[in-house]
């Protein structure tokens, strides 16, 4: 098609009217120098907080957070616009409402600092929260093991599909699914000895986890299980093949890869449900923070703390990301 | 080799779900060599009555004897069973994450026992004879519909069985499929495998079938050789089936 030619009939019908009154807003010219002016209002005119009139205070603010909105937001609803830019823009907003709330909000950014972020505390000190992590670790990995072992049973005997079983698989899981974690560890650890049975606090925490998450991971597993069609156990039994053969060879195989994306979620979950075994005083991260908080009388290993769990969870929670798309493929 | 050895010998099967009464008092005798077509209309429990045969349906009342032994007694283990009767489904049913030759030799090597050596060397064998040993390494879903139907079969016969279901194997293929499959069924039949087919492959049980069954509403209605049910049906059940599907 020739683009000089005169529009057809059919080209007038669904051509704009008329290109908008705002049509030049998005001419990457105007991106830039409107950058420029934000950048000039940023440095020049933002008023001091405490000489300036205060009608001026806050009228001069509020011109500044509108304007970046406005540009930010013709930025980011503009289609021709690239993605990079976008996101460098979204971030960049994000950080001058944050830099604004920090100049303007008459927070004490010292006393907050001396409180939360008092790393001087901890001088000497970073060997006890690593020992935490340790035995946090420990925890979850024991857990897993056991969680997934305890699941995996549950699953494989609900296949076998009797209901005398059934009656009470289904039992354990509902329990165990509808128990909050605390609860279940405060009962092992508070009720059980009255029974007789004296599991410590790290054994509790491994018994509770692998009860509570068991009962997820057998759900986790039965929908795994589930999804492999009849006709492949037909086809195993017709064979001559027995149940157990059935599961083993032809249903866990098909079943495994649909079950790992839930499973490590489960995983994860527990891995931060380990902290509630602080409340059964099991040495672990958050346990080890809390001694410290008191000894200290300063928060600022509880800000640790949590940092360490930011740390070891988010990769995992990634990685976990990376398995499932991996296995969608 | 004695034509008259009873095979499959069924006395009175009945199959009931919950309210459903799909099998009423079925009876019949396949002998050692007979090929055996299953026609009827749908619901008319031809699925069924093949299925309850090597009990993947758990028959409600009756019996049935394979080779004269009465495989609903309590001392019969039915997986050993099951080794005598190879099944060949309608949705094929491969295992599809083994590949060809790991789904034929599976069974021989679990249930038999047999080495891993012996069973590739006899799935190779099989293979051939459905002229797939080129794709012996393929997955079940890099294979046509087909192709996948001759590898089911040829897992069936690896664990040498005695007697062949067929359970609508080509309802599911595509029709230029059909003849690929229809071929290695008759080769079968020619070699005095004892078969027993619900199939609608008219011209197939009209060259290949020894006797037809016409089941309608869980009873046999008619039985006779094809050219008996085709061209002189007696039943007016089997006539109206017949003109319908003709």
């Amino acid at each position: 098609m020739d683009p000089t030619a005169a529009p057809t009939d059919i080209e007038k019908k669904f051509m704009r009217k008329h290109p908008g009154w705002f049509y030049w807003v998005r001419h990457p010219l105007f991106t830039v120098l409107a950058f420029a002016v934000l950048m000039v209002y940023a440095i020049f005119l933002l008023p001091n907080k405490e000489t300036a009139p205060p009608l001026w205070f806050y009228f001069s603010i509020s011109l500044f957070i509108l304007l970046v909105l406005g540009y930010s937001g013709n930025i980011l609803a503009d289609r021709g616009k690239p993605e990079l830019l976008k996101m460098i823009v979204a971030l960049l907003l994000i950080a001058v409402l944050f830099w604004l709330f920090y100049l303007y909000s008459g927070a004490q950014w010292g006393r907050l600092r001396k409180f939360f972020f008092n790393w001087k505390k901890l001088e000497g000190n970073w060997w006890i929260l690593r020992n935490g992590l340790g035995v946090t670790l420990f925890l979850a990995f024991i857990s897993a093991i056991g969680s997934v072992l305890m699941g995996l049973m549950v699953a494989i005997l609900r296949a076998y599909n009797s209901p005398t079983l059934n009656l009470f698989l289904k039992a354990y899981v509902d329990i165990f699914r509808s128990i909050p974690m605390i609860v279940l560890m405060v009962v092992l650890f508070f009720a059980l000895p009255f029974a007789g049975i004296s599991l410590g606090s790290l054994l509790s925490t491994v018994v509770a986890l692998s009860l509570g998450y068991g009962a997820y991971t057998a759900e986790s597993f039965r929908a795994g299980i589930e999804s492999v069609h009849s006709g492949q156990i037909e086809a195993a039994r017709s064979l001559g093949l027995s149940r157990w053969q059935t599961i083993r060879k032809i249903i866990l195989p098909q079943a495994i890869p649909v079950v790992i994306p839930p499973l490590t979620g489960n995983l994860v979950a527990m891995l931060k449900d380990t902290a509630v075994a602080s409340v059964v005083a099991a040495p672990e991260l958050l346990k080890r923070a809390r001694e410290l908080y008191t000894s200290k009388t300063n928060p600022t290993p509880l800000v640790a703390a949590a940092l360490i769990y930011l740390a070891v969870l988010i990769p995992l929670v990634r990685a976990v990301n990376m398995i499932e798309n991996r296995l969608k493929k | 080799m004695d034509n008259s050895e009873k095979m499959i010998e069924v006395v009175d099967l009945h199959k009931r779900f919950k309210n459903l009464h799909v099998l009423r008092g079925v009876s019949t005798v396949v002998t050692r060599s007979e090929v055996v077509a299953i026609m009827g209309p749908s619901g008319s429990g031809k699925s069924t009555f093949l299925r309850c045969l090597n009990r993947l349906e758990e028959p409600s009342s009756g019996h049935i004897y394979i080779e004269g032994v009465d495989i609903m007694a309590p001392y019969i283990d039915i997986n050993k069973v099951r080794t005598e009767i190879g099944m060949v489904f309608q949705s094929f049913n491969l295992f599809p994450h083994l590949t060809a030759i790991e789904n034929i030799k599976l069974a021989p090597m679990n249930v038999r026992k047999i080495s891993a050596n012996e069973a590739t060397e006899r799935g190779m064998a099989l293979l051939k004879k459905v002229e797939l040993e080129d794709k012996a390494n393929a997955y079940p879903e890099q294979l046509s519909g087909g192709q996948q139907q001759r590898v089911a079969i040829a897992r069936a016969l690896a664990m040498q069985p005695q007697i062949m279901f067929f359970d609508e194997p080509t309802s599911a293929l595509d029709p230029e499929m059909i003849g690929e499959v229809l071929d290695v069924m008759r080769a079968m039949a020619k070699e005095g495998m004892t078969m027993m087919i619900v199939s609608h492959e008219m011209g197939f049980i009209r060259e290949a079938a020894d006797r037809i069954l016409f089941l309608a509403d869980g009873l046999i209605v008619e039985e006779g050789t094809p050219d008996q049910i085709f061209s002189d049906s007696q039943h007016q059940r089997t006539q109206e089936f017949l003109s319908r599907i003709l």
